[in-house]
């Protein structure tokens, strides 16, 4: 069984079609890129996968079943907004995991943190925009999930805050897990792909192993994406 | 889950009301022990204006009980935070319910520090005798105490409240399936599910007269009503509130099962 598999996905909203039969099947143990331009409809998809969108039509299924209780077990989401309520302490934050997701692990989370240097007494509200997604980040890799949705991870922030992002990435999801990363930014993360989803106005336009598209068309994936969404 | 989240829920509305509710309590307790100290003029004045604070206060606290429940379900459940409550492994019905039950016990609480603060303002035994005088009639008409004929009203008044606070919810469900103009229709919505129910009771309230006259009286003559028929019509009302809660509940269930489509 698949791990996420989707069938003649649709979206539209007001009667404009963002997502055009989606059709799509996710392996275990993959780290993927879900690249494309701003507005292909990379978000789109990823809500619908985490249930905050309802599809139009089609079928959305993780390990054989459609989003709910179950797949929301499984799913660890980063979305590119920041979610925490900004009247509560990292401290609360990390209970409010704790509480919700019996797979989080709470001194992971806290020994990331110290990495960080963040006091877990302080009141997200007064932190900087980069230290809340940060923090979201290892709320998110702190959980012991099977899928890791990352939207936009890399999005807005500076060359060594992106280096630490994907070394948490890469050194926090759990042995056998799958991580979507959605992003534009394709050379930062190029090296940690396994396979690329290239979507282009709500449709997949390519997907492949990232090593033998490389190969065929023998330069790198940024170029190959550059060549292919060429204005 | 269910526990959990009502903790979360409670927490950031009491927040705020919890604040109105301290404020009631000072100014009616200020306002007494004032009352109590001296009868000058300017401590009568300055008791006055403590116990216009104090019901200021009070009608703050259920203002802002309603405004803060609205604005948790659609914070929560529509903007940023979203994301979050809508991607943690609970059940849709179960995050409505936990909303639902905590606009309950807000209601509820609002309701105890608004009888407890005017008890503290007003209680003296001239008073309870005017209010006695004045439910004596309409208590005997129901065949009970006064002390029930209260606690009906203030049953009524958690009804009417509950009511108002559900097809809020309902609207703001219904408004946010749309993609444009989330809030404007939210409250077009809302109003105009009002408006309907208020129909609707018109319409039980004339189909109830076609088999009892003294019903359709209350409808198409001028003629004094007798006791008998307010009470069966009072009771109805009752009935009915209870109906709409229990069907708007049901709705606002089903359409936010149906799935969201957040910002």
């Amino acid at each position: 069984m698949e791990l996420l598999e989707c069938k003649r996905l649709c979206k539209e909203f007001d009667g404009k079609k963002i997502l055009k039969d989606i059709n799509l099947t996710i392996p275990k143990g993959k780290i993927i890129g879900l690249l494309g331009k701003n507005g292909a409809g990379k978000s789109t998809f990823i809500k619908l996968v985490n249930d905050l969108l309802t599809p139009t039509s089609g079928e959305i299924l993780i390990n054989g079943k459609k989003p709910g209780v179950d797949s929301k077990e499984i799913i660890a989401y980063l979305p590119e907004r920041t979610y925490l309520d900004k009247e509560m302490t990292i401290k609360q934050a990390i209970n409010y995991f704790e509480e919700f997701y019996s797979n989080f692990n709470s001194e992971k989370a806290k020994k990331l943190l110290k990495d960080l240097n963040l006091d877990i007494n302080t009141k997200i509200a007064k932190m900087s925009k980069g230290m809340q997604e940060k923090l979201q980040l290892i709320l998110v890799m702190s959980r012991t999930a099977e899928l890791y949705i990352l939207d936009e991870p890399l999005g807005g922030v500076d060359p060594a805050t992106r280096d630490y992002i994907l070394d948490t990435i890469l050194s926090n999801f759990s042995d056998g897990a799958s991580v979507i990363i959605s992003t534009h930014l394709i050379s930062d993360i190029e090296r940690i792909l396994d396979e690329v989803i290239f979507m282009n106005n709500g449709e997949i336009a390519l997907t492949s192993s990232a090593d033998e598209l490389r190969n065929s068309e023998k330069s790198s994936i940024d170029d190959i994406f550059r060549r292919y969404f060429k204005c | 889950m269910l526990g959990k989240l009502l903790k979360y829920d409670l927490k950031w509305v009491y927040k705020v009301v919890s604040v109105f509710y301290i404020l009631s309590l000072f100014f009616s307790v200020t306002g007494r022990l004032l009352n109590n100290i001296e009868n000058s003029v300017v401590f009568s004045a300055i008791t006055q204006f403590t116990f216009g604070f104090a019901i200021a206060m009070m009608a703050s606290s259920l203002i802002n009980c309603l405004m803060r429940l609205w604005a948790r379900f659609i914070r929560n459940l529509y903007k940023d935070e979203s994301y979050l409550t809508h991607t943690i492994p609970v059940e849709k019905k179960t995050i409505f319910l936990s909303k639902v039950l905590s606009a309950g016990i807000t209601v509820f609480t609002t309701a105890i520090v608004i009888i407890v603060c005017l008890f503290i303002c007003y209680y003296s035994k001239e008073n309870l005798q005017v209010l006695k005088s004045m439910l004596e009639v309409t208590a005997s008409t129901y065949d009970t105490t006064i002390v029930n004929l209260l606690l009906l009203m203030a049953f009524v008044f958690f009804l009417e409240v509950m009511f108002m606070i559900l097809i809020g919810y309902v609207g703001i469900i219904l408004g946010h399936k749309s993609n444009r103009n989330k809030m404007v229709k939210t409250i077009l919505i809302g109003f105009a599910l009002y408006m309907l129910t208020q129909f609707v009771t018109l319409g039980v309230v004339f189909i109830f007269g076609l088999f009892n006259q003294n019903v359709m009286n209350l409808v198409n003559t001028t003629d004094i009503v007798n006791m008998e028929t307010i009470k069966l019509v009072m009771t109805g009302g009752i009935g009915l509130y209870a109906v709409y809660i229990a069907f708007y509940y049901w709705l606002g269930k089903k359409a936010f099962q149906k799935g969201v489509n957040v910002e």
